[in-house]
């Protein structure tokens, strides 16, 4: 008896699936990899994202797997939801390399423009994301700003296995370079706070005229302030970190950190929904797209706290 | 439940338990229909479509076979905790023998092997251990299993699964006069078979039958005659066996193995058999019920996507899902008692 009603019930929707879906505003996903509000990344890109769409006159779903960043089953079926939907592109960061590509792959069959924001699979793609290597230029630029030409200055590398640990430190080495200031130390610290004090504790030892250190990331630069200011020499050394964290905003304010260079994720949402417009009307796109970096000094960093 | 029993149940029960006993049989089965009326008239555009409508088929089939599994563990009263860490383990080993050479014949293999073999780690744990509940073994083994997942991929993803490997999680039967892109997964079709064969194994065949009998009363079944240690050991193998069947479909819809797979994948499972009606207590519960389950959670996560609701409103209703299935189960116990 249950049986054959539920049967009737889907006779009746075989039915109404037969009308067409109704007219309305042009509709385009971000896709994220992690609950949007639950980080302050993710709200932001997901913030710039819809402010595009309400400037453009789009409908912009900004969407995360409920299972946050490794839910990749619930990002996969977040894809097909919006197919479904009929939206026109999806501005996605993979939560997996590998396993979105069968259902990015159906929604490119079915016309739907994809572009990548932040993060990319293992496919063909534009990319829009922070271009690390001037991000830490200007970063590097920074130091040339406020050290005596000539002076000798360290970089501290991340993983450098790792494409962003690779690009962060030839950025900040050209940068450094290119003013002339003098690099007598480059070692990884493998993104470690911990690792960072050590390194930075023999890179003090053998140059007692450091002035400036570029750390790739905020957490080694917090080890940097820490060995710093163990050899009571916070006052002299300029120290820069990348990534914006809120407790380098901290450390900013408190003039422990003299700056970090942060993403802009708010313009990862905004170019992520105008790109994607762009290439579901046709128009050709360029395949990296860069969003830029800002500088966190003591002016800004409440910002970032 | 079978025949006997209900003639029994319909002799001695008040109006009250009766009543009950039909909110628990067949509410599971209105709340479906309800959730795809509500939706239907909410999303009257998309999500009443064939497209949408086989996407839930498509979404809901891993978590449709864990919780087959974790139906079967229930129902002696067990728990599962290991099933989302199993289909990663399985997935990561398919793919990489598949990507590693391995003929597609014998790689769809790999996946219910590996799921078996897990299966039956978690059995000798609690029959040859004696550790004092399921859970802490398949905890252990959540644990355990994702770590090895991970130490075997190196913790990146292996892609590249061959066409003939993924056929089952992603092969499409054409429905051409529905539409251009109308198509019926497979990966529904394996799930119903499963369904099938597990209903069929529960209520007609006899080994079925000793598993219902250890979950209603283990001693009573031992004294009977039954062996409970070797009853429990196949019921973990078969939820191990259900978990790679669930990674070969997984491997099949993604194309890959990834360690990520399944993470906090058997808490739906086991929230899938709780709000499908069977019992925590073990010995009761439909194969239908766990499907309607299955299906509420699937409905409501698709429901809320269409409508782009945060995915903190899909985790709350869940829970309270959970909670009033639950209670349906308690007030019946009462009014059965108050007879």
């Amino acid at each position: 008896m249950i049986g054959k009603r539920i049967t009737g019930i889907f006779a009746l929707l075989a039915v109404t699936a037969m009308a067409g879906p109704g007219l309305a505003q042009d509709k385009v996903a971000l896709i994220m990899s992690d609950i949007g509000s639950a980080n302050p990344f993710w709200a932001a890109v997901s913030q710039g994202a819809i402010d595009k769409g309400a400037e453009l006159g789009v409908d912009v779903a900004a969407v995360g797997p409920p299972g946050g960043e490794t839910d990749v089953a619930g990002q996969i079926a977040l894809i097909e939801d919006q197919i479904a939907k009929g939206v026109k592109g999806i501005a996605i960061a993979p939560a997996d390399t590998a396993a979105v590509i069968p259902a990015l792959e159906q929604a490119r069959a079915r016309g739907v423009a994809v572009l990548f924001v932040d993060k990319r699979a293992d496919m063909p793609g534009t990319y829009i994301g922070t271009n690390n290597i001037p991000a830490a230029t200007l970063g590097a630029q920074h130091i040339c700003d406020n050290v005596p030409a000539g002076s000798d200055v360290a970089i501290l590398q991340g993983i450098i296995t790792s494409t962003t640990g690779q690009h962060r430190a030839l950025g900040a080495r050209e940068g450094l370079e290119g003013c002339g200031l003098n690099i007598v130390a480059e070692q990884p610290a493998d993104w470690d706070t911990a690792r960072a004090v050590s390194v930075t504790e023999n890179i003090l030892t053998a140059n007692p005229n450091l002035m400036a250190v570029f750390a790739s990331n905020d957490n080694m630069a917090l080890g940097v302030v820490e060995a710093v200011r163990n050899a009571r020499k916070l006052d002299e050394i300029f120290i820069v970190g990348f990534d914006g964290n809120p407790n380098a905003a901290e450390a900013i304010l408190a003039g422990d950190l003299e700056a970090s260079v942060a993403q802009r994720p708010y313009n990862m949402g905004q170019m992520g929904v105008e790109y994607v417009l762009k290439l579901a009307a046709g128009e050709a796109i360029p395949e990296e797209i860069d969003t830029g970096a800002v500088l966190v000094t003591p002016e800004n960093a409440a910002d970032f706290k | 439940m079978t025949v006997s029993e209900d003639m029994l149940q319909d002799e001695f029960e008040t109006p009250a338990a009766r009543r009950m006993r039909l909110v628990e049989k067949y509410g599971v089965f209105a709340v479906v229909i309800l959730m795809i009326v509500v939706l239907s008239i909410l999303e009257p555009d998309i999500f009443p479509t064939t497209q949408n409508l086989t996407n839930v088929l498509r979404q809901v089939a891993m978590n449709a076979l864990l919780a087959l599994g974790l139906y079967i563990v229930i129902m002696t009263a067990g728990i599962d905790l290991s099933v989302g860490s199993i289909m990663a383990l399985a997935t990561m080993l398919l793919a990489m023998a598949d990507t590693g050479g391995l003929p597609w014949p014998l790689a769809l293999f790999i996946g219910p092997l590996v799921g078996i073999a897990c299966g039956a780690v978690n059995g000798l744990g609690l029959t040859v251990l004696r550790l004092p509940h399921p859970f802490i073994m398949t905890l252990g083994t959540l644990y355990s299993i994702r770590g090895i997942t991970n130490l075997v991929s190196g913790g990146r993803p292996v892609s590249g699964v061959s066409p003939e490997v993924r056929f089952l999680g992603s092969g499409e039967i054409p429905l051409p006069f529905l539409g251009e892109f109308a198509s019926f997964p497979v990966s529904a079709l394996v799930v119903l078979v499963c369904y099938g064969g597990v209903a069929y194994f529960i209520n007609k065949v006899s080994l079925g039958r000793h598993i219902v009998a250890v979950g209603g009363n283990p001693q009573a079944a031992r004294v009977s005659g039954i062996n409970v240690d070797r009853v429990l050991l196949i019921v973990y193998c078969l939820s191990g066996f259900f978990a790679g069947l669930a990674a070969l479909l997984m491997a099949g819809r993604t194309g890959a193995g990834f360690p990520n797979a399944g993470i906090g994948a058997e808490l739906d499972a086991i929230a899938a058999v709780i709000i499908g009606g069977a019992s925590f207590f073990g010995g009761r519960g439909t194969v239908l019920g766990v499907f309607a389950g299955v299906l509420v959670m699937g409905l409501l996560r698709n429901g809320l996507n269409l409508m782009d609701v945060s995915a903190f409103w899909q985790q709350t209703m869940i829970g309270m899902i959970v909670v009033g299935a639950v209670y349906v189960d308690v007030l019946r116990r009462r009014a059965g008692a108050a007879s």
